[in-house]
């Protein structure tokens, strides 16, 4: 009775499987080709057997090109790679949304992966690597990557040293400012009278009524904001200008800063006063509270959803906030829309003159704990960031198509591009080197990025932080909780929303307080009092 | 013998369906009629006004989105959005042609399925019917949680990039089936009985009997299951990665449509260079499309009710 | 005793065929249910890929932590369960009027009419939330929204609806019932339609008038399907919509927490930065908790009462 149950329970299951198996396949369509046949090992790895054809996958964080240009260039690299390493290279692509789900789950099982972008600021490269989500790649470093392994010196493989071991390649050859600021339309402030740029919140301020007068009355907003995000960061620029504090990027939320360059080693926090006694947040929470009663942005600014750079580039907002690289492109993406608009940027560290270097492993490219072919993976990496062709292959596409090197030796875009069906790009945002980078015409650089980035040259630190390791695991909950704290007052207390500000201040000082926040900082403390023993 | 008793049975419901039609509207009832229409009327009016604004925001140009806000006649006449979604028109027609294979195949063996294990689990003869409904409500309770199923699907079942893992997950819910369970209960157990007595086996008067009597049942539960189906974009994006070449309609609009929103709010705003935001005009020619062909779907499955088969009609 | 057992056997074999026609469902459950359940140990232990989670730390309860550290526990489990229940009990209220009402429209003009409506019903089942929340506030805000745009012409003062905490459980309330009203009524129009129309006609030939038949005939044959919900409902109570409150009220406006901050929001402001599977397993874990032991308290209560409804 009971196997005749069994058979046919089978027979019912597996009906019903290949019933709908067989209907998959046929909406399947071209899917599932890359069986690869089996080619001769080739001379460029030296003796190193790539007798079998594998293909590696990159981990990407973004959109694919929809347009069919993946395909296209990822076929014009798939014929340079057989040649060279016998492998095929595919990227794998993250989509924006839930994004920290989809990376993390994918990093959990490791299924399938090989290259995978990693950073971290904002990717969780060291809980990651904590979690035993990396290789370790010392061993195969020398021999599959000997390029990039000869070439990135010491320091900076210390910064990818987790317990000894390393586990990512950085992206330290590839110079970008991602310090953020205020980008503000120049005809408009010279308007107003604004003649030199703007280097202070009190002059910005100025900027902002200026806005508010003469076009308020058309329902023009000086700053729009929306989101979260966008909200804590005027908080970010406000420590950035207004003391000598260094964000300790391993700690979530901004709750942990070195006291300043000189004395690093020494943890502060910017929620509380300053060792002078300055009240840094209460002194904030009070302008903000001014500027948003004097209607710099919108009265429901926290539940604003528009997207405030098409707001910006339509004139029904002055302002916006991000970094240097944006603004070095956004210039003439303005100029083409509003010509005359002239583009300004007032950097946060420009008032305080306290501006760090960017973290070299704000990029960074790690390999799969259980990856199938990690040889043939750094293999691919190495050819990605020390072969021309290969690079420009990966990042930038074909040429004639993605772009055209003009007579001037920059790269350019060619003759009736049109990005919808153009456009392709990799994200591959963890090695890319700045001997291949070719300068940005006129047509999509500022003219005289050179210059801002030179300025910024004169009065940068270096980043301090770069080997600290921050371990989570004994604050994990009071990090949790006081995530939800910060969200909760942050952003209302940034666009002054919060109500009366000592109050709000001292609310949310309380919570703080009560979520285990000196806990976190005495955690903070003693793990970056033995980092600098260490040193 | 078994075919005359299933012709005698669907005789006597078309019988009730040709009185169920005369039926004498009173004052009582013209009264509730009144009330009715009015209410439903103005529920009507506050349903399919957001639709006609995300219709007329699609065609509008995005310049005038921004500057004017919505409105219900497009101000700006502009066919950029749809331009921009047919731009590539290969990949969009096959995720339709995925989106609805899956819709239609997940609904036929999941409604079966339903169908099957519901009767069952009614028939108050049967001994396990308790244990089994117990044993299937108890999983909305409780789960393992987004990892364990994750690691089930990729690594057990091997469905990484594979549609079955989209198809399968959803093929029927506790929800489904317990409802499908009630709206048989009412299909009296005497034809049962009396089927079984003639010498029918359970599972011929399932097919036989009960299904075609509970149209009004199947045409519910299938409308729920297809819905489903439709609308899944989340097993996609967990299981179908961007190198599988047709991705579902919905993960296409729940992208296009949330990006905006989680790099807002994330801590990749202020690290990632700065990301073109699909425009709003976009995002509602997107849902304009994702949701297009499967509105035409329930008024085909209406029928069913407005029909009155009135299943309970059949006396044994 | 061992012939009580041989008996059952004897009982279930009897009906075999019955066992078989749930075989598929019971393997189905067995495979994404059952066999991923152990896996909620992940809530005890912290979590490294490497060793799995079986072969990970156990670390007690320190994941659940953070919950009872942010002081904000009852809050959320008070927001969470209030509005669940407005939901289940105005939702299910409007879902059987609708149902009730279209169900009384006979007639030729009455049913084009019916096929209408019905079918514009259910049209904002398919509005995403993020549509929705973009309506809202362009319905909403102060300064462009409608409604004050509206009573800025009457001359009248304006609303700012986003710092009126109170309103909130009103309009969400309402945009979930404008969303889920004709999805949930056609469950109460199917089950109208399995209603004996022997018992309706009987009751008309007895002289009952509309009223007298929807309240003694229409109501109590709706019970059975309510309880269901109700159970299915009551399950998930501790869960929330999250999509519907997000984008709602924001992640962020301060002004509305008390009032609209639900376990789903928190976990996403406290977890979407320290990215951390075992954290939300615990929450998970929790919730379903809570939902098991009132589910089983009501079934058994239903059981007590009406041995018919219950659900096992």
């Amino acid at each position: 009775m009971k196997s005749k149950l069994t058979r046919i329970l089978a027979l019912i299951f597996a009906l019903m499987l290949a019933v709908t198996m067989v209907s998959c396949t046929t909406t399947q369509g071209g899917k599932g080709g890359s069986t690869g046949t089996t080619g001769t090992s080739s001379g460029d790895a030296k003796g190193i057997d790539t007798s079998k054809f594998v293909t590696i996958s990159h981990l990407s964080l973004g959109n694919k090109p929809t347009n069919g240009q993946y395909e296209a260039v990822k076929a014009e690299w798939d014929k340079y790679l057989k040649d060279k390493l016998n492998c095929a290279l595919e990227v794998q692509y993250i989509g924006w949304t839930d994004y920290m789900t989809q990376y993390n789950l994918l990093l959990a099982t490791g299924e399938g992966l090989d290259m995978i972008n990693s950073a971290s600021d904002w990717l969780e490269m060291w809980p990651n690597a904590q979690r035993g989500a990396f290789l370790e790649l010392n061993d195969l470093l020398p021999t599959y990557a000997p390029i990039t392994w000869e070439t990135v010196p010491e320091s900076s493989w210390a910064e990818v040293t987790f317990k000894g071991d390393i586990i990512a390649i950085p992206e330290d050859m590839y110079s970008q400012w991602i310090n953020h600021g205020y980008m503000y339309r120049g005809d408009w402030a010279r308007q107003f009278g604004i003649t030199e740029k703007i280097d202070s919140w009190d002059d910005f301020q100025v900027y902002l009524q200026g806005v508010k007068d003469n076009f308020g009355s058309q329902g023009v907003i000086p700053f729009d904001i929306a989101g979260a995000s966008n909200m804590k960061a005027l908080y970010d620029g406000w420590t950035n200008s207004k003391s000598s504090y260094i964000c300790i990027d391993p700690v979530p939320e901004g709750l942990a800063f070195g006291k300043s360059d000189d004395e690093w080693w020494e943890v502060r926090s910017r929620f509380l006063p300053l060792d002078d006694g300055t009240d840094m947040l209460l002194n904030f929470a009070k302008e903000m509270k001014e500027w948003g009663d004097a209607g710099y942005w919108r009265e429901d600014v926290l539940n604003n959803t528009a997207d405030t750079w098409v707001q910006f580039k339509a004139g029904l907002t002055g302002v916006r906030q991000h970094h240097t690289q944006t603004y070095v492109s956004a210039y003439k993406e303005l100029e083409r829309e509003v010509p005359g608009a002239d583009l300004q940027f007032f950097p946060w560290a420009e008032e305080s003159k306290n501006l760090t270097k960017m973290s070299i492993t704000h990029g960074a490219t790690a390999i799969a704990a259980n990856c199938k072919n990690p040889e043939r993976a750094l293999m691919v990496y190495d050819l990605i960031r020390n072969d021309e062709t290969m690079y420009k292959l990966f990042n930038w596409g074909i040429e004639g198509v993605q772009y055209v090197i003009n007579d001037k030796g920059q790269r350019d875009l060619p003759e009736g591009f049109v990005t919808d069906q153009h456009g392709f790009s990799s994200n591959f945002w963890g090695g890319r080197m700045d001997k291949f980078e070719l300068a940005f015409p006129s047509t999509t650089w500022i003219d005289n990025y050179e210059e801002l980035y030179a300025d910024f040259e004169t009065y940068a630190k270096p980043y301090r932080y770069g080997r600290f390791v921050f371990d989570k695991s004994p604050v994990e909950s009071e990090l949790a909780a006081l995530s939800d704290v910060v969200n909760r007052y942050l952003p209302a207390i940034s666009v002054g929303k919060a109500g009366d500000p000592e109050t709000v201040v001292k609310e949310f000082r309380a919570e703080l307080e009560m979520a285990g926040y000196q806990k976190v900082l005495d955690e903070v403390q003693k793990q970056l009092t033995e980092f600098k023993n260490s040193l | 013998m078994q075919d005359s008793l299933q012709t005698d049975v669907i005789s006597k419901i078309d019988m009730r369906k040709s009185t169920g039609g005369q039926k004498v509207v009173d004052k009582t009832q013209r009264f509730i009629q009144i009330v009715g229409v009015a209410f439903t009327g103005l529920l009507s009016i506050l349903c399919i006004l957001p639709f006609v604004l995300i219709i007329s925001a699609s065609f509008s140009s995005e310049r005038s989105i921004v500057l004017q806000g919505f409105s219900i006649i497009p101000k700006e006449l502009s066919l950029d959005a749809y331009n921009l979604i047919f731009n590539n028109p290969e990949q969009i027609l096959g995720s339709y042609a995925l989106t609805i294979s899956m819709t239609v195949i997940g609904t036929l063996v999941g409604l079966f399925i339903i169908s099957m294990t519901g009767y069952a689990l009614q028939r108050p003869d049967f001994p396990l019917r308790n244990i089994i409904s117990f044993y299937i409500y108890f999983t909305t309770l409780f789960s393992g949680g987004l990892i364990p199923f994750y690691m089930m699907v990729t690594q057990t079942l091997k469905l990484k990039d594979n549609y079955l893992a989209v198809l399968l997950p959803l093929l029927m819910s506790p929800w489904l089936i317990i409802l499908m369970k009630n709206f048989l209960k009412s299909i009296p157990h005497s034809i049962t009985e009396s089927a079984t007595i003639d010498g029918a086996g359970d599972f011929y008067i399932f097919i036989k009997i009960i299904l075609p009597t509970a149209k009004p049942a199947l045409a519910t539960v299938g409308l729920f299951l297809a819905l489903t189906y439709w609308n899944e974009w989340y097993n996609a994006m967990l299981f179908l990665s961007s190198n599988v070449k047709y991705r579902p309609l919905q993960l296409f609009l729940y992208n296009t449509i949330n990006e905006a929103r989680y790099i807002r709010d994330s801590a990749a705003a202020s690290n990632i260079p700065a990301v073109d935001i699909p425009m709003e005009s976009m995002k509602m020619a997107t849902a304009v499309v994702a949701t297009g062909p499967i509105i035409f779907v329930y008024p085909f499955v209406q029928k069913y009710f407005i029909q009155g088969i009135t299943v309970g009609a059949v006396k044994g | 005793m061992k012939g009580r057992i041989a008996e059952v056997f004897k009982k279930i074999n009897k009906k075999r065929t019955l066992l078989f026609m749930c075989v598929p469902a019971i393997v189905f459950f067995f495979i994404f249910s059952y066999l991923p359940m152990p896996g909620a140990w992940l809530a005890f232990v912290r979590f490294n890929y490497r060793d799995g989670i079986f072969g990970s730390e156990f670390v007690g309860l320190e994941n659940f932590r953070f919950l009872a550290l942010s002081g904000q526990l009852w809050t959320l489990t008070r927001n969470t369960v209030l509005y669940n229940l407005a939901f289940i009990v105005t939702g299910n209220i409007l879902q059987i009027t609708v149902a009730i009402l279209f169900n009384e429209m006979v007639g030729k003009k009455l049913n084009i009419y019916k096929k209408f409506s019905q079918s514009v019903m259910f049209l904002p089942y398919f509005i995403s939330a993020v549509v929705i929340g973009v309506f809202a506030y362009n319905l909403l805000n102060v300064q462009t929204g409608f409604i004050n745009s509206l009573l800025k012409q009457l001359d009248a003062n304006t609303i700012n609806f986003y710092s009126i905490p109170e309103l909130w459980p009103i309009i969400i309330v309402l945009a979930y019932l404008w969303q889920s009203t004709g999805y949930g009524s056609i469950v109460y129009f199917a089950a109208i339609m399995g209603i004996d129309a022997e018992m309706m006609e009987a009751s008309e030939i007895d002289g009952a008038n509309a009223f007298q038949r929807i309240r003694y005939i229409l109501l109590p044959c709706l019970k059975p399907t309510f309880i269901i919900l109700l159970l299915f409902a009551l399950g998930g109570i501790m869960k929330g919509n999250f999509g519907l409150f997000y984008n709602l009220t924001g992640a962020n406006n301060m002004a509305l927490f008390e009032k609209t901050d639900i376990i789903e929001t928190f976990v996403f402001r406290s977890l979407n930065v320290n990215f951390n599977f075992s954290m939300g397993s615990a929450v998970g874990l929790f919730q379903s908790l809570f939902g098991f032991v009132l589910v089983m308290t009501v079934n058994t209560i239903v059981k007590k009462i009406e041995p018919e409804y219950s659900l096992f």
